[in-house]
């Protein structure tokens, strides 16, 4: 049984480096600009929605908030680097450190809340920190801030007539967020995060430290969503509170990890190769109407995935292994 | 040598309520003790205040030598406190395995050691074969036994069970006494609380009777059960009586 | 502004108590309500005053539509039961707004004139505008109309009854599925009461509903979750919290005045002012 378990874990090294390989190659044959976007977007998301799956999934905080972080990541990184001249790399990390110090600090009040009383707790704290943003001028309130253009360049991440930097940037990000959730599944976090989740109570009782677990995840989560929100604002070179703090982002993250599978290790890679081209692919296809036919197609799937697949589209996968066959 | 576990003149008020009054038990090493009484004589709140789901309105509690009164729950846990839930509580997302592991984790952060920490517990407890089915898949009696199982994995010193073996049909509750057993035999101080007296009697070595928050009688499980305050106690409570 | 805040949580509350399940598309429901209420205006001139029976009626039965069709379903989920309903009604939001785009395109829209609109009437020297204030006495008398119902009627109890036990309620021979999906019905109706007369002094489009959505959920968890007469009162205090937040901060930080209100209500009773423990 054991090894078995030793296998299977293996297994899921072999075939994310296999994807990761296949991924980094991509670009030699995908030289179609719009589609590199997509194609960064997608792993964009997979690696954020992989970072709120820790928090949301693992450890069962369902937290419809993270705009925050990847905003408070961006805006970290841009006014780090536009008011003091601050690398975009160190504004990255500076960022997720920020995140994480906020998550926690959150936190104190946060978790000692219960299901929806949580939930709507982080979509308020998510939506004043928009506000706020919005009035602060020194951050460029509502008109956000442009990132000067200094010509393509490793050292200030920038780049302008090609995107693969970005692309490959992207993909390291997804790669470490699906790292870290892997190495975590199979560690005493991991295993705490699920009781925590599943029952408090008993957790406690067999010597889980439920709020520190909470915390813990709170802040890998808001870390590595933050160096997401900085990544980002070097993609688009310019953010304002709307463009990296909505509440469009929050869902954006959530969304592939509940399509995919909730608490799974595949689930948020899963649910973004799905749910990101298609939402690319229907605005770029019936987004410029402005008439919203975008929106119905992409609502319509959601019901219909919760309805069908309450446990993600990964348990269409997993239903073989119950019956022992291993594939 | 100095008991285990003691309570020191614990006092519980819930608003008016008073659901224990000023009830001192010891608990010695290697004794299979059983808390018994009617419904709603205390027992329940008791067991919570030992495991540390909640203080005491008033006296206080030790545990090997120390003052656990105001201890979290989750540190009485690495101190050596392990306990089952009533209403059972597994992590049913979570395999069995996976169950246990959790448990192990108190002792030990090495993942390999409490794997193999786990299954041996799982082995003890008769689940080996059952490892890698969700717990949400277990039957009842299975459930409960996880939960022993769940609590051993903690390396506990002394074992909290709360009415492990209510409900369940007479092979199973066979089967659940013999795993008592093996458990002090194993050299795991147990204190178990049951409704039902003719479940407990033949395996606990001694018996505190609660009624109405106090302790009633304490003593051997014979002499327990022929005491006259106790027959009127259980008499008075409809519900023991077809038991 | 309170007690129409107030009228829309009610709706929310009532469905939330109900099955315990948080309908995430509640603000796309008013979004729907302002609609009707301005298209019978434009096509068959009926005043929004007039045509609010109408629409919350119409809203009725969208409801209970609404709960036959997906809520029902999503509620038979075994596994996550809670996420598949939080994403179930939010595809319906989105879905929602995607409709109203398409059909009504994203312009913003008003009912230009109508009985109410812009007036004021002074009492006792100060004057109010009186749309609000006949939304206002609207929602007084739904609210009374609703305690009423529950307290009262023989379905009302069955609402209750259903609430608190729907296993043992299925013995006495009462249909869950047509209790819950009257319940969606009432709740929606409202809405679209509220939506009805906030027709008159808002401007109306596709994305209307998630400007009020959030206050709504904040009313309804300030007040608890599945209090009727708690919605009612959240209501006030967030309409009361608004009016001062605009008198301290500038106008685009009004909503923070609310939010932070609700944190802090939470974290000191974290089940909301009149939530059971």
């Amino acid at each position: 049984m054991d090894k078995d378990f030793a296998a299977r874990r293996r297994r899921d090294l072999i075939i994310a480096a296999a994807l990761a390989t296949i991924a980094a190659l991509t670009p030699l044959f995908v030289k179609d600009v719009v589609v590199q976007n997509i194609l960064i977007l997608t792993l964009m998301y997979a690696g954020l929605s992989q970072s709120w799956n820790i928090l949301s999934g693992y450890c069962g905080q369902i937290s419809l908030g993270h705009a925050l972080y990847f905003g408070l990541g961006a805006y970290t990184t841009e006014l780090l680097f536009t008011k003091f001249g601050v690398l975009p790399w160190f504004g990255m990390l500076a960022g997720g450190v920020v995140s994480a110090l906020i998550a926690m600090g959150l936190g104190y009040p946060f978790f000692r809340l219960r299901g929806h009383y949580f939930v709507i707790a982080t979509i308020v704290i998510a939506e004043i920190g928009l506000l706020l943003f919005h009035n602060w001028e020194w951050a460029g309130a509502a008109m956000g801030i442009t990132i000067p253009i200094r010509g393509d360049s490793w050292l200030k991440f920038q780049f302008l007539r090609t995107k693969l930097p970005y692309f490959y940037f992207a993909l390291a990000l997804c790669c470490l967020a699906w790292f870290v959730t892997w190495w975590l599944e199979n560690s005493k976090w991991g295993f705490w995060w699920r009781a925590v989740k599943d029952n408090p109570e008993a957790a406690e009782s067999l010597g889980v430290d439920v709020f520190n677990s909470k915390m813990g995840a709170a802040a890998v989560s808001a870390f590595l969503v933050a160096v997401g929100g900085s990544f980002y604002a070097q993609f688009v070179s310019y953010i304002d509170p709307e463009s990296v703090m909505g509440f469009q982002f929050s869902l954006l993250m959530a969304l592939p990890a509940v399509l995919g599978g909730i608490g799974t290790l595949w689930g948020p890679v899963l649910g973004a190769a799905i749910l990101i081209p298609l939402t690319e692919l229907t605005r770029f296809k019936f987004g410029g109407s402005g008439r919203g036919v975008d929106l119905i197609v992409y609502g319509t799937l959601i019901v219909l995935i919760s309805l069908a697949l309450p446990r993600g589209l990964l348990s269409l996968f997993s239903r073989p292994k119950k019956t022992g066959a291993a594939r | 040598m100095s008991a285990l576990l003691e309570t020191r003149g614990v006092w519980q008020r819930f608003g008016g309520l008073v659901a224990n009054s000023d009830v001192s038990i010891s608990v010695g090493r290697g004794e299979i003790v059983g808390l018994i009484g009617p419904n709603g004589a205390g027992k329940s709140t008791l067991f919570n205040l030992i495991a540390g789901v909640l203080p005491p309105t008033q006296g206080s509690i030790w545990f090997d030598g120390e003052d656990v009164t105001r201890m979290p729950a989750a540190m009485r846990c690495r101190r050596g406190i392990g306990r089952t839930f009533q209403v059972v509580k597994s992590f049913e997302t979570m395999t069995v395995i996976d169950n246990v592991i959790v448990g192990a984790l108190v002792r030990t952060t090495v993942m390999r050691e409490a794997r193999r920490k786990a299954h041996e517990v799982l082995e003890f407890t008769g689940l080996a074969a059952r490892a890698d089915v969700l717990a949400s898949d277990l039957v009842p009696a299975e459930k409960r036994r996880l939960e022993v199982a769940r609590a051993l994995a903690t390396e506990p010193k002394l074992l909290l069970l709360d009415e492990v073996l209510t409900g369940l049909t007479p092979t199973e509750a066979q089967t659940g006494v013999a795993l008592v057993r093996k458990v002090r035999d194993a050299g795991i101080t147990v204190l178990m609380v049951e409704h039902v007296m003719e479940i407990v009697m033949p395996l606990v070595d001694r018996a505190i009777v609660l009624d109405l928050g106090k302790v009633l009688v304490e003593g051997k499980p014979a002499d327990v059960v022929r005491d006259p305050k106790v027959i009127k106690a259980y008499l008075g409570d409809r519900h023991a009586v077809g038991a | 502004m309170g007690l129409l805040y107030g009228l829309i949580a009610v709706g929310l509350a009532l469905i939330f108590g109900l099955m315990d399940v948080t309908n995430f598309a509640h603000g796309e429901f008013l979004m729907v309500a302002m609609y009707l209420s301005f298209f019978l205006f434009a096509f068959f001139a009926i005043d929004p005053l007039l045509s609010a029976p109408l629409v919350a009626a119409a809203l009725f039965i969208f409801g209970a539509v609404v709960y036959l069709l997906l809520v029902r379903f999503a509620m038979r989920a075994k596994a996550n039961a809670g996420m598949v309903q939080i994403f179930t009604t939010f595809g319906l939001a989105i879905v929602m707004r995607g409709l109203a785009q398409y059909f009504f395109t994203p312009d913003y829209r008003s009912i230009p004139q109508s009985w109410l609109g812009g007036k004021t009437i002074s009492v006792g020297g100060i004057f109010l505008p009186e749309p609000q204030l006949v939304g206002a006495l609207v929602s007084i008398a739904a609210f009374a109309g609703l305690y009423f119902f529950i307290h009262r009627t023989d379905f009302g109890r069955a609402i209750e009854a259903t609430r608190e036990d729907p296993g043992a309620v299925a013995l006495v021979g009462i249909d869950k599925n047509r209790v819950f999906a009257f319940g969606w019905g009432l709740g929606a109706a409202l809405v679209g009461l509220a939506g009805a007369i906030m027709a008159v002094f808002f401007y109306i489009y596709p994305d209307v509903g998630a400007s009020f959505a959030l206050i709504a959920y904040v009313t309804v968890a300030l007040g608890g979750f599945g209090s009727v007469f708690g919605a009612f009162a959240g209501g006030i205090i967030v309409g009361l919290v608004e009016a001062v937040t605009a008198l301290v901060l500038p106008p685009s930080l009004k909503s923070v005045g609310i939010y932070s209100v609700y944190l802090l209500v939470v974290f000191i009773r974290p089940r909301g002012l009149f939530g059971s423990m």
